[in-house]
């Protein structure tokens, strides 16, 4: 199309020929959801971002923001991905000020790095470092006398995920239950609209009601509001010590108890996950631990000062033998860091070996976790699928991934995605379609219910795109 | 609409008890706690959202400014009728919903008061985390529309770390739920956008709020020192030591004295400045944490630090912050507030330049602030019936908000920009930015009733 050739030649000329990739070889490793891009652009900072925006704002064409890909598949599948803006090249962390405990980075900097250079020493780092391939020394800073701090996010895909993707999908992962969210932790944005202005909310400040809370708009948003370019977030001093323990129960009725019996204590574990036997193998092996006898597991992330997680693994070990526990371990922090970057990698773990994986969120007011465990894990064996269940007990999330292994098993995912979301649906919930295949992912309904809130979001949606050319259709399949 | 009909109309929706429309009830309605002034068209006192509901839908028709209120303690003009309007007061809807203990949240009406919820959980053994000082009079509607923060948010994060959602009724008067009790809802975070809205994007008429247990245990110090340096310099050496505290309070020497007068909390009359720093959680450590406070007090030349060793002690340390603002309002005849924050390491410099400027337009400026969040509020007294005085208080003002966007900070932590500081949003914000800010009003209010004239400056005109 000579549109698109006149689009090439003005980006060129804007960006310089060597940012552009156009010959299919190359764009074909950019495809998703079965659609390829025409062009890749690695665009060096906010201002060339600018740039290409509004050249294919101007030329009509979609564009598909892009960090590591590790999540492409999330959403509905886009009407258009003419071209995928990646943030490869945008790298830097532009802001450091660990006195602050703040940080400013470019949407391309790869997560596992902000950890690394927060913190002092390598054994340290919130990521294993070994995990990570030691990228180079210069990561570990070393101008403070305590143990250095983090980003206290443990998003899935977290070794290679990009910070800008991170925020852009509202990623979260197990320690969400002490540390939050991304909304309580990203203090300002900077990014270019849909129709190629550049728009910076919040600072560097903790507090901040100057206008209105733009960043907390940008998250989650999934590129369909604008290019997150560059953001600020809070960090925390890293936890004097970090264990984790692991307990094998016989069934989700004693593992349930368990956990809700720690939720109401004054406790205050970094995250509770409770796990089916074969997501737990997935995870376990990673780190050299093997479940022997339950069919339902709980890892206890305890992240604080000496005393108080000393005391914590005293008394959750007694309660795991109380309430009938079959073992419980308690691990260190050489095997606590490790498994923790495992649970948040099963997906990967299970996509190597399962092409047609199909990975679902569910999410529910926090008290109906058991039933909706439950639920699950009875309406998935009566299919006779293998699948993962990772539940964020007291966090109101659970993650499941369903293995199809022949046709019919593929095909009975359609029903079982509905049939989950009706128990979600019922008890107040919603199950979101994170990855599926492509022909499967067509038959599905990737975001269930968006609720009355849809008109302010559609409003929202078209007074900034009102083209339409930011990730069209991820969010709203009329535009 | 004449207002005669306009107040007609409103009387069939509401009732006549509920419609104020007197003189004197237009004036009383006409300001807050921040010194702007303006005047509404009517009041009205709705029940239920079905009322406001129906209010907003005759408002969308006639294209009348809508003004949401609660208590009116905000310091920014924020709920300052600047171009008439019906003033919607929402104190008779003031009931507490529902507690949902297993899911953690409770549900109230926009009317409650922030403490009455705060003192019927702590019954349970549970918290609702945000403190504002003003919280013994705010309205958690309030609270959601200011985005209110408090001495706790430098743990406990602000309002909107803690709203989960709320029933909201929309420009046309149409009502709907954002966000809820299921956690990660699909789509926009639409109400993260409408905290800290001012009321200019939709109106909260039930509000769902996180609430937590109690922390186990409590520690509360004093810290006296006799520079202000020393004080600002130690606020930023625990932040950078790994230490976060719940609490990091200050106070500097016109303050303490003015406390000490109406509250008589126990400080000594001669310090610069005083810290109140609180650790909260579990007990495990905490001896150990409050140890490493004392040594870095220590090396930055504390004069004396006190450890609270029962509750009373510790009300008393705080009856003196909380009491901080009415003690200082007796000094001199008004006060205005600025809000600015900075990154906590900047608090040193920005401390000293604020001396300057009180002293630059010979002002009298008397420091309480949430130093652990940067969030300063030099309170600068004068004489409103002073003309030349005023007009050198809003100088000041101007240019200590102006410091603060120089280091890095803003020009409000928590208090809101109303019709305030609207001039200087441009201090912090490019044209674009508010533009951005412009679409979004739009979308959400597109024939401009949403309390208007707040927070979006107007476009300037190409020669400004
Ligand atoms: C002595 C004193 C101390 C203070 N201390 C603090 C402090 O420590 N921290 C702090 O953050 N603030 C503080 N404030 C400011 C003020 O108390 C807060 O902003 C408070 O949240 C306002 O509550 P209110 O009920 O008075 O709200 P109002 O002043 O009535 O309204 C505030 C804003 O919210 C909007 N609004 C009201 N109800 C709704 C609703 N239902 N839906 C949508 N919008 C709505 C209004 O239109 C207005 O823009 C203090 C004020 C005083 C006078």
């Amino acid at each position: 199309m000579g549109q698109f050739t006149q689009l090439n030649e003005d980006l060129a000329i804007a960006i310089g020929q060597e940012r552009i990739k156009t010959d299919q070889a190359f764009t074909a490793r950019y495809s998703f959801d079965g659609l390829s891009p025409r062009a890749v652009v690695f665009p060096k900072d906010i201002r060339q971002v600018k740039e290409i925006v509004s050249l294919a704002a101007k030329a009509g064409v979609s564009m598909i923001p892009w960090g590591s890909g590790t999540k492409k598949c999330m959403g509905a599948t886009p009407s258009g991905a003419d071209i995928v803006v990646s943030t490869e090249k945008m790298n830097h962390m532009l802001d450091v000020d660990v006195a602050n405990l703040t940080i400013t980075v470019e949407a391309g900097v790869k997560f596992r790095d902000i950890q690394a250079r927060l913190a002092t020493q390598e054994d340290r780092c919130y990521l294993p470092l070994e995990e990570l391939g030691k990228e180079s020394d210069e990561l570990i800073c070393s101008d403070r006398a305590h143990s250095g701090c983090f980003l206290p996010l443990d998003p899935p895909f977290s070794d290679r995920a990009t910070i800008g993707g991170i925020i852009a999908t509202n990623s979260s992962g197990p320690r969400r239950l002490l540390y939050g969210l991304p909304r309580d932790l990203l203090l300002g944005v900077r990014f270019v609209t849909p129709e190629g202005e550049i728009v910076g909310a919040g600072g560097k400040t903790v507090k901040n009601v100057s206008g209105y809370d733009v960043s907390k708009l940008m998250i989650g948003s999934y590129g369909t509001l604008g290019i997150l370019c560059e953001m600020t977030l809070r960090l925390l001093p890293l936890p004097e010590r970090m264990e984790t323990l692991v307990f094998e129960f016989p069934s989700i009725s004693e593992a349930g108890s368990f956990a809700e019996a720690m939720l109401r204590t004054k406790l205050l574990p970094a995250a509770l996950e409770i796990m089916n036997s074969r997501a737990f193998e997935a995870v376990g092996n990673r780190a050299g631990i093997y479940a022997k006898t339950g069919s339902c597991l709980v890892m206890v992330a305890l992240e604080g000062f000496e005393e108080a997680v000393e005391r914590m693994k005293k008394e959750m070990l007694a309660a795991g033998d109380r309430l009938g526990a079959n073992t419980g371990i308690g691990l260190k922090e050489d095997k606590h860091n490790p498994l923790w970057l495992a649970v948040g990698n099963i997906q990967t773990f299970n996509s190597d070996k399962n092409k047609d994986l199909v990975a679902l969120k569910l999410t529910y007011p926090l008290s109906e976790w058991k039933e909706i465990y439950a639920y699950c894990q009875n309406l998935i064996a009566g299919e006779g699928l293998k699948h993962t269940i990772l539940c964020h007990a007291g966090s109101g999330v659970s993650l499941i991934n369903l293995l199809p292994e022949d046709r019919r098993e593929r095909d009975s995912t359609v029903g079982l995605v509905s049939g989950l979301r009706d128990k979600c649906r019922e008890k107040g919930g919603n199950l979101v379609v994170e990855c599926a295949p492509p022909d499967l992912k067509k038959r599905m309904i990737v975001w269930g219910n968006i609720g009355g809130a849809g008109i302010l979001m559609e409003r929202l949606r078209n007074a900034i795109d009102p083209s339409g050319i930011m990730n069209p259709g991820r969010f709203f399949p009329t535009n | 609409m004449e207002r005669t009909e306009l107040i007609a109309s409103l009387k069939e929706i509401l009732g006549e008890e509920n419609v104020l429309a007197s003189e004197m009830d237009l004036t009383l309605y006409g300001y807050d706690a921040s010194l702007e002034k303006g005047r509404p068209d009517a009041v009205v006192l709705p029940g239920s959202t079905e009322e406001v509901s129906r209010i907003v839908g005759l408002a969308y028709r006639e294209k009348i400014p809508v003004i949401a209120r609660g208590s009116g303690t905000n310091l920014s003009g924020g709920t300052v009728p600047v171009r008439g309007g019906i003033v919607v007061h929402l104190s008779r809807m003031n009931r507490v919903l529902e507690i949902d203990i297993p899911n953690r949240t409770v549900t109230v009406e926009p009317g409650v008061l922030t403490l009455d919820l705060q003192n019927l959980l702590l019954k349970k053994g549970l918290q609702y985390a945000p403190d504002p000082a003003s919280q013994k009079v705010s309205t958690l509607g309030g609270n959601f529309g200011e985005n209110s923060g408090g001495p706790h948010c430098l743990k406990y994060g602000v309002t909107t770390n803690h709203v989960l959602g709320a029933e909201v009724v929309i420009y046309d008067g149409t009502v709907v739920w954002i966000g809820g009790k299921c956690p990660d809802h699909a789509g926009y975070d639409i109400t993260g956008l409408l905290v800290g809205s001012e009321g200019t994007l939709g109106m909260a008429t039930k509000i769902m709020l996180r609430i937590i247990p109690a922390p186990e245990a409590v520690k509360t110090m004093l810290a006296i020192y006799d520079s202000i340096e020393d004080a600002g310099n130690t606020v930023s050496a625990i932040i950078a030591e790994g230490i976060v505290p719940a609490t990091l309070e200050m106070m500097d020497n016109l303050v303490i004295k003015a406390v000490e007068e109406s509250v008589h909390a126990g400080y000594p009359m001669d310090a610069a400045a005083v810290l109140i720093i609180e650790l909260d959680g579990m007990a495990d450590g905490m001896e150990r944490q409050a140890e490493k406070i004392f040594d870095i007090c220590k090396r930055h030349r504390v004069r004396e630090v006190r450890l609270a060793k029962s509750d009373a002690e510790r009300a008393e340390l705080w009856a003196g912050r909380k009491g901080a603002f009415g003690a200082v309002a007796r000094l001199r005849p008004s006060y205005l507030v600025c809000d600015g924050t900075v990154p906590r390491t900047k608090l040193p410099e920005v401390l000293g330049k604020v001396i300057q400027v009180g002293k630059k337009y010979e002002l009298p400026i008397g420091n309480v602030f949430h130093a652990g969040d940067g969030n300063l509020h030099p309170l600068i007294l004068f004489d409103e019936r002073n003309r030349e005085e005023l007009s050198r208080v809003h100088k000041a003002a101007t240019e200590i908000l102006k410091i603060c966007a120089d280091v890095g900070g803003t020009i409000s932590g928590e208090h809101g920009i109303g019709t305030e500081k609207l001039k200087e949003m441009s201090f912090i914000f490019s044209e674009s930015d508010i533009d951005f800010m412009r679409d979004l009003k739009n979308a959400f209010d597109p024939v401009d009733i949403w309390n208007p004239g707040k927070v979006v400056p107007a476009r300037q005109a190409a020669t400004a």
